[in-house]
């Protein structure tokens, strides 16, 4: 399996079917629960009274750098005990529980490998150890997946970084696990193997897996999920669609950028809504319209347009990037 | 929005300006590289004591100095509770060096692997290169470091010695006497210093991990110990009936001292400063001159292996 | 097209395996222990002792004399505690250092079969890399039973030492510095001061063992063997229990914790 083009949307067909989960629906082994949880070393809180509950599906863990975002995976990974609250995983805890790594597989985001295990070498050996009934069959499954098989003979010290990244994924996921933790997966890698990672987790998490990657990096988890967990300085500071987030955010206006046949009609017949915030005119042509309500404001321009008789070219909204949510949670 | 306050001319070309908000070059006196060799000497020299560091990075160091000077304090106790007029003397400033060579050694394997070990691991030394230190600057600084801090290391507990004496000496005159026997002890730490740190800061040279370091230069100087009794015993091997040597045992037994580095710099003092009983005979100056070619290949050495570091 | 087939349940329990040893743990702990450059700066070591045993006899020193200097002060004070150490540390606390634990830990294997596995390596690979050079000196001593019983010894003095070291890996962040003030200051130092630390020495245990078997009068002991012999236990249960503990409770933290 080689294939590079990987149409988008069609994740299922083009890396070969993945099959969905073991445990069949959905149920509470593909369950990640964090209840209360805070975590802290002496005097610095490193995670503060997180509680969130994943599901089947892809979620992305957003946040700055020395937000808690890896304190938290560490904590679901079992590596870590939180200090107050629980951490389970598919009902079990996952502190001092070994058996709950049949169903968990685990990328931590430090890049320590033997360099002297070859790529097949080293999955296999995580297949051995996972204690799997054909681990040969499960390691080449699992190569081919991340689609590393070419050079799978060769020492891991020869790979580039992204070959490693995509090693250790699929050394994670030799024994399907329900769920999958990524801390930071797409570090080193081309946009080429990004894509291809992405399709994989993508296609793993429509079969029913609970998969989970943390990023600081927006464009990655804007395009691969819709639902983010948003950390910063330990607190969860937003669940859910990134659009949708941005859209609760009510005291901070949404930006549209227009442009129309008469600009400066248009801005002051936009003065006169309720909804409006404010109008800048750009000096090359356009409006800088800051809507505080979203839906009423969407309602009222068309009305508006028509009654005054300005055709509206282009209507854009500037900030519904998960950057600009970001930048907000983060300055808030 | 206001215009930044400038304070040259904003540099304007065709379709943009870029005003200058506050960035000031630097227009102050560059010192050069003597000044970059100091102030990693200084450094260096913070670092084996673990100043600028967490508490736990001082607990070694400071631990053998106080325990030295514990040594010291004991030894002039024991010293003072003779009756007087008793000449017979409990210890000699010159051999305390060589009776504390255990923990001294210590020392340096721990303060070794912090002058360079951290250095090779966290990949820095490219940029210590890229500054006006030339890359022989770097081994000497951190060399001059290491020995300075040993040497503070006995030279602090001799001083207590000195002044633990002096206090009860009657005269003057015995103050200076004295006075110059902790000279003699001086002369000794020094040498000790030189020898120790050239030979442990080669050997942490070679690895970045401050463990292994500090294992491979306790190996190495723990090693010579017995290769020193096996030539003993081959020079006592050829003795005569009653137990004394001759001849070429004799000389074996005189050279042998050379093997390790705790006996070397005994040798020398020995040679100096107690002509009645040499342990080493008529090679003294052999001694010496052993050791300054141990210290000036191990220098060597260490500047090589700095020359062909890439990272 | 490929697919990803749902693992086998992993009731590993319900086998009847008893979690002792782990081949693939073994095998990979040895391939990373035997790889490192610092393995190899130290086999000169065990070539040293026997290259000095050979020197001596054939100089024509007292048998007695130079098995005290170099099978006793070289070989069980400074060879095996020193191999012992660089040993027992690698298959633990090198893995804990750049991270490599990480991938054993996350796997459905109770501590105890990770511990085990790597004690056995470490045990092997000293008892061996000690036992053989040493037993080679007592058989130049002309004494087959000496070399019998240094062999015997070597693997007593690597039960304990490693199990020491390896647990030291685990308790402290400075295994290798603790290790060596052990060797250096505890067993080195001490003994020739305080008598009553004998009872508390590896190296005493080992000598201990040593003499019983072989029965010569080159080596000479001040424990009684019951005492060494059970010392020698509690050492290894003792610590290797620890490590299996501490090694449950392992806390693996992110590069900027």
């Amino acid at each position: 399996m080689s294939t590079l083009t990987v149409p988008a949307g069609s994740a299922g067909e083009s890396l070969g079917s993945v099959a969905p989960t073991a445990s069949g629906s959905p149920g509470t082994g593909s369950v990640v629960e964090l209840r209360g949880v805070t975590k802290w070393y002496g005097n610095v809180v490193a995670v503060n009274d997180i509680t969130m509950t994943l599901g089947p599906g892809i979620t992305g863990l957003l946040g700055p750098n020395g937000a808690g975002k890896t304190t938290v995976l560490h904590m679901m990974a079992g590596f870590l005990p939180p200090s107050r609250g629980e951490v389970l995983v598919g009902g079990q805890p996952a502190w001092r529980n070994p058996s709950v790594y049949s169903g968990l597989g685990i990328m931590v985001e430090r890049e320590a490998v033997h360099g002297f295990l070859s790529g097949w070498e080293f999955v296999l050996a995580s297949a051995k150890l996972h204690r799997l009934r054909n681990p040969e069959a499960a390691a080449r499954r699992a190569i081919e997946l991340v689609d590393m098989v070419e050079p799978m003979h060769r020492r891991m010290s020869t790979y580039s970084k992204g070959m490693r990244q995509r090693m250790r994924v699929a050394a994670a996921l030799v024994h399907d696990p329900a769920v999958l933790l990524l801390d930071e997966p797409f570090n080193g890698m081309d946009p080429r193997q990004r894509l291809h990672m992405m399709d994989l987790l993508h296609a793993m998490g429509d079969a029913g897996r609970t998969v989970l990657f943390s990023s600081h990096i927006l464009e990655e988890v804007e395009q691969i999920s819709g639902t983010v967990q948003v950390i910063v300085a330990g607190r969860l500071a937003a669940s859910g669609d990134f659009r949708t987030i941005r859209r609760l955010m009510t005291h901070r206006p949404h930006v549209f950028t227009i442009r129309s046949s008469d600009d400066r009609r248009l801005a002051v017949a936009l003065m006169g809504l309720a909804s409006v915030a404010g109008v800048d005119i750009d000096p090359k042509g356009g409006l800088t319209v800051r809507a505080s309500d979203y839906g009423t404001f969407t309602r009222e321009l068309p009305k508006i347009a028509l009654a005054e008789q300005i055709r509206v070219q282009r209507l854009v909204p500037a900030d519904e990037s998960l950057e600009s949510v970001f930048s907000y949670l983060v300055g808030a | 929005m206001s215009s930044p306050v400038t304070t040259a001319r904003p540099a304007a070309g065709p379709g943009g300006v870029i005003h200058d908000i506050g960035y000031r070059r630097y227009a102050g006196p560059r010192l050069g590289r003597a000044y970059a060799t100091r102030s990693l000497f200084v450094h260096s020299l913070r670092t084996a004591y673990g100043l600028g560091r967490s508490t736990l990075a001082k607990l070694f160091p400071w631990g053998i100095l106080v325990v030295l000077v514990g040594i010291a304090a004991i030894f002039v106790a024991i010293q003072s509770q003779l009756p007087p007029g008793v000449t017979e003397r409990v210890f000699t400033y010159w051999q305390f060096p060589t009776q504390t060579n255990v923990l001294v050694l210590f020392f340096c394997a721990v303060a070794a692997p912090e002058l360079v070990s951290r250095d090779l691991r966290g990949g820095v030394l490219p940029l210590y290169f890229s500054r006006p230190l030339s890359r022989a600057d770097y081994p000497v600084a951190k060399f001059a470091a290491l020995v300075s801090a040993v040497f503070l290391l006995l030279l602090v507990p001799l001083l207590a010695l000195f002044l633990g004496s002096a206090f009860s000496q009657d005269s003057m005159g015995a103050v200076a006497d004295e006075f110059g026997l902790f000279l003699q002890g001086v002369v000794v730490a020094a040498l000790t210093a030189v020898l120790f740190s050239a030979i442990a800061l080669l050997i942490a040279s070679l690895s970045g991990r401050r463990a292994v370091a500090a294992a491979l230069i306790v190996g190495a100087f723990i090693l010579t110990t017995p290769l020193l009794l096996v030539l003993q015993l081959l020079a006592w091997a050829n003795a005569t009936v009653d137990g004394e040597l001759t001849g070429a045992g004799e000389q074996l037994f005189q050279l042998s001292f050379l093997a390790s580095p705790f006996t070397i710099v005994e040798g020398i003092g020995g040679w100096l400063f107690d002509p009645d009983e040499p342990l080493v005979g008529p090679y003294g100056p052999l001694y010496l001159v052993v050791t300054l070619a141990i210290v000036a290949t191990c220098l060597l050495l260490t500047l090589v292996r700095y020359r062909k570091v890439a990272r | 097209m490929t697919t990803l087939q749902p693992a086998s349940p992993p009731n590993a329990q319900a086998r009847g395996r008893l979690a002792v040893f782990n081949p693939t743990i073994a095998r990979i702990t040895a391939r990373a222990l035997f790889g490192r450059l610092r393995f190899l700066l130290l086999l000169p070591l065990p070539v040293l002792v026997v290259g000095l045993a050979v020197l001596t006899e054939i100089a024509g020193v007292r048998t007695s004399d130079w098995v005290d200097v170099v099978v006793l002060g070289l070989g069980l004070t400074v060879v095996l505690p020193v191999l012992a150490l660089i040993i027992g540390n690698g298959v633990l606390g090198t893995e804990i250092d750049d991270g490599t634990l990480a991938h054993v830990l996350a796997k459905p294997l109770p501590r105890r079969e990770i511990i085990l596995s790597k004690l056995a390596v470490a045990v092997g690979v000293t008892t061996v890399a000690t036992g053989v050079p040493l037993a080679l000196t007592g058989l130049i001593a002309g004494s087959s039973r000496l070399a019998v019983g240094l062999a015997v010894g070597s693997f007593v003095g690597s039960l304990a030492y490693c199990a020491f070291f390896a647990a030291l890996s685990l308790l402290t962040r400075r295994p290798v510095l603790v290790g060596l003030a052990y060797i250096l200051i505890w067993e080195t130092l001490l003994q020739s001061i305080l008598d009553g630390t004998r009872v508390l020495s590896i190296y005493q245990y080992v000598r201990t063992v040593v003499d019983r078997v072989a029965d010569s009068e080159l080596v000479s002991s001040n424990l009684s063997l019951a005492v060494a012999l059970s010392m020698t236990f509690i050492f290894t249960v003792g610590f290797t229990l620890l490590a299996i503990d501490r090694l449950r409770s392992f806390a693996v933290v992110g590069e900027t914790s």
